[in-house]
């Protein structure tokens, strides 16, 4: 009841006319700059972030909101229409959606993917509702020893789930933890790797970072490769309605996919590549279809897109109750919320609740928006396909640029984000998950300094992580997560190998 | 001069491990030069970093095993190649930019940077790739300036030019 109260008082927030028009502003960006290839959620909110610097925090969020939606839903059409997912929640979107495309039946999976993204999105807005006040009561139970453990969960669930090779996830994941020293320590005042540059005391920004790896490295990457990939738009021809069939085979898939997508994106558990998978899998199994996955399947483009973006309001749930980031995008997020001072967490939730509940409001406004943009509207995005790559990839690096410069209003952030673009060129080219990369930045400070209080309050006694039994716990699985495989992989292996195996 | 074969995507792997591994030293090495005054709390600022080294020295070993294995990116993609000369213009065109922005002003940086990154993709309109960038550079400084009160760089050197002018008019 509570909650619905809050709730009320959220959409009394969402709903006056100035956070309205912010919310609208936010939907129409996202979408747009969504839809443009080579973008995802996670650099459009990079991106759009400077637009939010003067605004007043509750309705930045709910533009905010309304990009990270938007971006969501503008990412599948560019999955389906080209055949170039934004982010790995759209990847599997992109198999048989782009096959659709090919047939002419484009606008029908765009159509089941807009639907799909609607009643995911509002099922999972309603389950944050509901569970993001209920992880507050958790986290009031935590300490630092407890917040350590749960940090170090996420940052091993982010690591270990994405990419096909542990050793470069974990390469990723420390690289961005040796960026989040840069800077004072808190706690002593001690200047660390700075290397003796005034700028480097504040440390490196998450966003430089992000726009670095995402826009730059991939524009570099995209650059590189240009002459040899040659890529096709297939126009949207004949009906755009969905037809009876289509939406007998869509519909279960949307719940299903919404089922799997949620909870994967609420618990630590590496956003929304393994629902979206799963989810795929999942139809591919109860279809009477099965021969047409891969090549077209409807179901294959329902289920994976509502599970991804239910995950995405999945994310958004240990963000608000914790303040703990599982995607990429949920890390940038995390960094909006600091500049302007704000920690996510439960104490968010009391002292901010129009700005908590007005974000959480508008999500379910943002997601009507979204439908009536997406559905009538979709031919008109479907235009901003038709930029010229030059000038498409030339205006993202000029953004990319302006992101970073009024970060600080200084150059040191474009040196660091120039180097940081090469590297994220080298990763992307070795196949190297930049996930990990991103969220370890902005993670390990907070572990570090969740550790370090942790054993201030234990007097220096280090078995506080493991004789309290949340703290242990959450330790043990983040263990497991890293060692199971490997060991499977290594029984596998053995067994696959007689010689071995015999002796 | 473009290619890169199979040979040169090892030496890539191999190029990789190695910098994570000098990363790792180079971490371990910055971490014995913090100044750890002593205090009451059981953990100073250095422990982190040490294990954040440890980690990076570990990991590079790994990959520097798995680059001689011989597991390598792309390789079911046969005859993986990247056109260099594209990612030095795209590369120079960021360099050139945050070398000029503060002297010469957002909109010389900008369009040059446009443009650059436009050839960098193949286009040989260079007349309309800098009045694009100009147009957008335009854009860019007029809703930040003026619409949103971020101050993108006007360039000292206009500056400095305007302030000299207005010197020489007779008051």
């Amino acid at each position: 009841m509570e909650t619905l109260t809050a709730l009320g008082h959220g959409f009394a927030v969402a709903l006056t006319p100035y956070n309205l028009i912010w919310a609208v502003l936010g939907v129409t960006v996202g979408t747009a700059v969504g839809v443009l290839p080579g973008i995802g959620p996670a650099l459009t909110v990079a991106l759009l972030l400077p637009i939010t610097y003067n605004l007043d925090p509750t309705a930045a969020f709910i533009m905010f909101a309304g990009i990270y939606y938007g971006a969501m839903y503008g990412g599948s059409t560019t999955a389906i229409l080209l055949n170039t997912p934004g982010e790995s929640g759209s990847i599997v979107t992109a198999i048989d959606g782009h096959a659709m495309a090919r047939q002419g039946r484009g606008a029908q999976a765009l159509a089941t993917a807009a639907i799909g993204s609607f009643i995911a999105g509002t099922i999972a807005t309603l389950a944050l509702t509901f569970v993001a006040p209920a992880l507050v009561r958790v986290a009031l139970l935590f300490g630092p020893a407890e917040y350590f453990a749960l940090m170090v969960l996420a940052l091993t669930t982010v690591t270990a789930v994405l990419g096909n090779s542990l050793v470069r996830g974990l390469a990723s994941l420390f690289f961005g933890l040796a960026l989040g020293l840069v800077g004072i320590d808190l706690q002593t005042g001690q200047a660390r790797f700075s290397l003796g540059i005034p700028e480097l005391l504040d440390g490196i920004d998450v966003v430089v970072v992000a726009v670095g790896l995402f826009a730059v490295g991939e524009t570099l990457y995209m650059a590189a490769r240009n002459r040899y990939e040659t890529e096709e738009i297939y126009a949207l021809k004949g009906t755009k309605w969905l037809g009876k069939e289509d939406w007998k085979r869509s519909w279960k898939p949307w719940l299903r996919g919404t089922a799997l997508g949620f909870p994967f994106g609420a618990l630590p558990a590496g956003g929304s590549e393994i629902p979206t998978f799963l989810s795929y899998l999942t139809e591919k199994r109860l279809t009477k279809h099965p021969e047409e996955f891969g090549n077209g399947a409807i179901e294959a483009v329902a289920g994976p897109e509502a599970a991804n973006n239910a995950a995405a309001a999945g994310t958004l749930a240990p963000l608000l109750s914790l303040g703990l980031p599982t995607s990429a995008t949920a890390a940038i997020m995390l960094a909006a919320f600091q500049q302007y001072g704000l920690q996510p967490g439960p104490l968010l939730f009391e002292s901010n609740p129009e700005l908590v509940w007005g974000m959480i409001a508008s999500l379910y406004i943002g997601n009507v928006l979204l439908l009536v943009l997406n559905l009538p509207l979709v031919g008109l995005w479907v235009k901003l396909l038709t930029i010229p790559k030059p000038w498409l990839y030339a205006g993202i690096l000029v953004f990319a640029t302006l992101g970073t410069y009024t970060l600080n209003n200084n150059v040191v952030d474009l040196v660091i984000l120039w180097i940081i673009g090469l590297v994220g060129f080298g990763m992307r080219t070795l196949d190297i998950p930049v996930a990990p990369c991103v969220v370890g930045l902005i993670l390990g400070p907070l572990a570090e300094q969740q550790f370090r209080r942790a054993l201030a309050i234990s007097q220096g006694d280090a078995s506080v992580f493991f004789t309290q039994p949340i703290a242990l716990a959450l330790l043990v699985i983040a263990a497991a997560l890293v060692l199971v495989p490997v060991v499977l992989r290594r029984r596998r292996r053995n067994a696959a190998d007689p010689a071995v195996s015999g002796g | 001069m473009t290619t890169t074969s199979g040979r040169g995507l090892r030496l890539a792997e191999a190029a990789f491990a190695v910098a994570v591994l000098a990363l790792g030293l180079f971490v371990a090495f910055e971490t014995t030069q913090i100044h750890t005054a002593r205090s009451n709390a059981p953990v100073g600022p250095a422990l982190f970093p040490y294990i954040v080294a440890a980690g990076l020295i570990l990991v590079g070993l790994f990959a520097l095993r798995e680059a001689f294995a011989g597991k390598v990116a792309h390789a079911d993609e046969a005859g993986f190649e990247l056109d260099w000369k594209a990612i030095v213009i795209a590369s120079l065109g960021l360099l050139v930019h945050l070398l000029i922005v503060e002297d010469l002003g957002w909109l010389v940086a900008t369009t040059v940077l446009f443009a650059l990154v436009a050839r960098a993709f193949g286009s040989r309109r260079l007349m309309a790739d800098l009045a694009l960038g100009l147009v957008l550079a335009l854009l860019t400084f007029g809703v930040f300036n003026y619409g949103l009160d971020l101050s993108l760089p006007v360039g000292t050197v206009w500056e400095d030019l305007i302030d000299s002018m207005a010197a020489d008019e007779p008051a």
